[in-house]
């Protein structure tokens, strides 16, 4: 059953924007592009299939194109304003990927690249199935699952070496 | 997600942190559900690739068919088509005729007769089927005779009661009708055709230029006969009246020699013992339609084979071209959130 965009938007903005936050490391970016997210999918939501996904993959694939144009879009600003940056990183807050979340995972997690962080959030924090996470991130799901166990794997030897440090 | 002891310690304290839309973000994405919904026009069903297929293809089939079935009916039922199908018949359909039938024929075709107030170059083929090849050559060659005709030439294996004979006669043009009846009689009519050429105005201009040339040479005469002529003048007009003689002569020969052709009409005769191809029946509608069905069936697959012939490669440079561009666009995606 076809449910009201009002309902989805009740449901599912949470999880659009926890992935944001992931996808991006930035809050303040993620709070943006998940309004920008869901002014798009409000003007798309005719187009919608809920026989062809759950809202939940239809609105993080929108929130994963709106993330990757911003981030396009910033790559072609800081070429334009030519700044020549090894790597700029985003200054990730304290606190920036989860409330009460401990100084040592949050410091891992941001060592983390954004594919890393973003099949974590969808595996993870949304618990999407598989098929679903490799679908919206147009792998297969082996490369889905595979990814998902180096990222975990990359976070906990993360996780190890700040507290050992 | 199927997680080793450490993981899924990890995945807990992450689901347990994980960060909710701050209060100002929901306020403005519910105020975003809240708006009224644009007017939309009425929604298309949307087609996937595979289903799609799944209803071309059977469409474009159905789509060749009826427009080969619909040609086919149609050029059944034209005169056209009706014509052409008849055309290659004929033979046979003479061939199928009876004696007394060849005879309307024959009649029909002997009424076409010379015009006597006219010179014409009459010509007549007919081919017949004989029982006794031997006994009805010889009697063409006295018929011939009897008509006040020569025989040109014969082709004919003298006793041999089966086979084939060729003969070419000359019938005066008088009695071309009545000849080729009676010839007609002779046996069965397999094919006819008679060949009218108007050669009036070739006599007409000869008749023409004769009279010129007569006027000529009596001027000719005339200054010859002329007191006062110097004796070169003399010779050049001996010449011209000779020149002029000659082209005389020549002329005549050749008006003779047309009015002799044109008092006589050939007639070509082939007989042949053998038995004719049968008669094929003439084929229904149905049967001109499923033909012509065919026909347009065959030209469509043709260029249906052009089309994929040209298409396919085209099509599969646009998927190649589609497909490394959706590899180099996950390339980049792939570097950018690697990058950051």
């Amino acid at each position: 059953v076809q449910q009201s965009f009002a309902s989805a938007v009740e449901e599912h903005l949470d999880d659009v924007h926890a992935y944001l936050v992931y996808l991006t490391g930035d809050r303040a970016a993620a709070e943006d592009l998940t309004a920008d997210t869901f002014e798009k999918a409000c003007r798309l939501w005719h187009r919608y299939d809920a026989r062809r996904a759950s809202a939940k993959t239809w609105l993080c694939h929108i929130a994963r194109t709106t993330a990757l144009d911003h981030f396009r879009a910033e790559a072609r600003r800081r070429r334009r304003e030519q700044v020549y940056e090894l790597r700029e990183r985003v200054d990730v807050d304290e606190g920036s990927f989860g409330e009460g979340l401990s100084p040592t995972i949050e410091a891992a997690l941001a060592t983390l690249s954004a594919g890393e962080r973003e099949v974590i959030a969808l595996r993870v924090l949304l618990d999407l199935d598989a098929e679903s996470a490799a679908r919206l991130l147009e792998i297969s799901v082996t490369a889905c699952t595979t990814r998902l166990h180096r990222a975990l794997k990359k976070l906990e030897e993360g996780v190890r070496g700040h507290v050992a440090a | 997600v199927v997680m080793s002891q450490p993981d899924s310690i990890l995945a807990a304290e992450l689901r347990a942190a994980r960060l909710s839309a701050s209060p100002e973000l929901r306020a403005r994405v519910l105020e975003l559900a809240a708006r009224p919904s644009e007017p939309r026009g009425p929604r298309l069903p949307r087609l996937r690739l595979r289903r799609a297929l799944l209803v071309l293809a059977p469409a474009a089939v159905a789509v060749v068919l009826v427009v080969a079935v619909a040609g086919g009916l149609l050029d059944s039922s034209s005169p056209r088509g009706q014509a052409q199908q008849a055309q290659p018949l004929r033979a046979a359909d003479a061939g199928a005729l009876h004696a007394k039938a060849a005879a309307s024929v024959a009649q029909g075709a002997a009424g076409i007769a010379p015009t006597r107030s006219r010179a014409q170059d009459y010509e007549a083929e007919m081919r017949l089927r004989v029982r006794d090849l031997s006994a009805t050559t010889k009697r063409a060659l006295a018929l011939t005779r009897s008509f006040g005709g020569y025989v040109r030439s014969v082709d004919y294996g003298s006793g041999a009661q089966s086979g084939a004979a060729e003969l070419v006669v000359r019938i005066p043009i008088g009695s071309v009708q009545a000849a080729i009846l009676r010839y007609s009689a002779l046996g069965t009519i397999l094919d006819q055709h008679v060949a009218i050429r108007d050669v009036q105005p070739g006599i007409d201009a000869r008749f023409r230029r004769l009279q010129a040339l007569r006027a000529q040479i009596a001027k000719l005469q005339r200054r010859l006969a002329a007191a006062g002529l110097t004796s070169d003048e003399r010779k050049a007009l001996e010449a011209a009246l000779a020149r002029t003689r000659a082209q005389l002569v020549a002329v005549r020969r050749a008006q003779q020699q047309a009015e002799r052709r044109t008092s006589f009409a050939s007639v070509s005769l082939s007989l042949t013992s053998r038995k004719p191809v049968p008669a094929v029946s003439h084929p229904g509608r149905v049967d001109r339609a499923l033909h012509h069905a065919r026909t347009i069936l065959v030209k469509e697959l043709i260029v249906l084979l052009y089309v994929a012939v040209v298409g396919v490669p085209i099509l599969a440079l646009a998927l190649l071209l589609a497909g490394g561009e959706r590899f180099r666009r996950r390339r980049s995606t792939e570097r950018l959130l690697a990058s950051r």
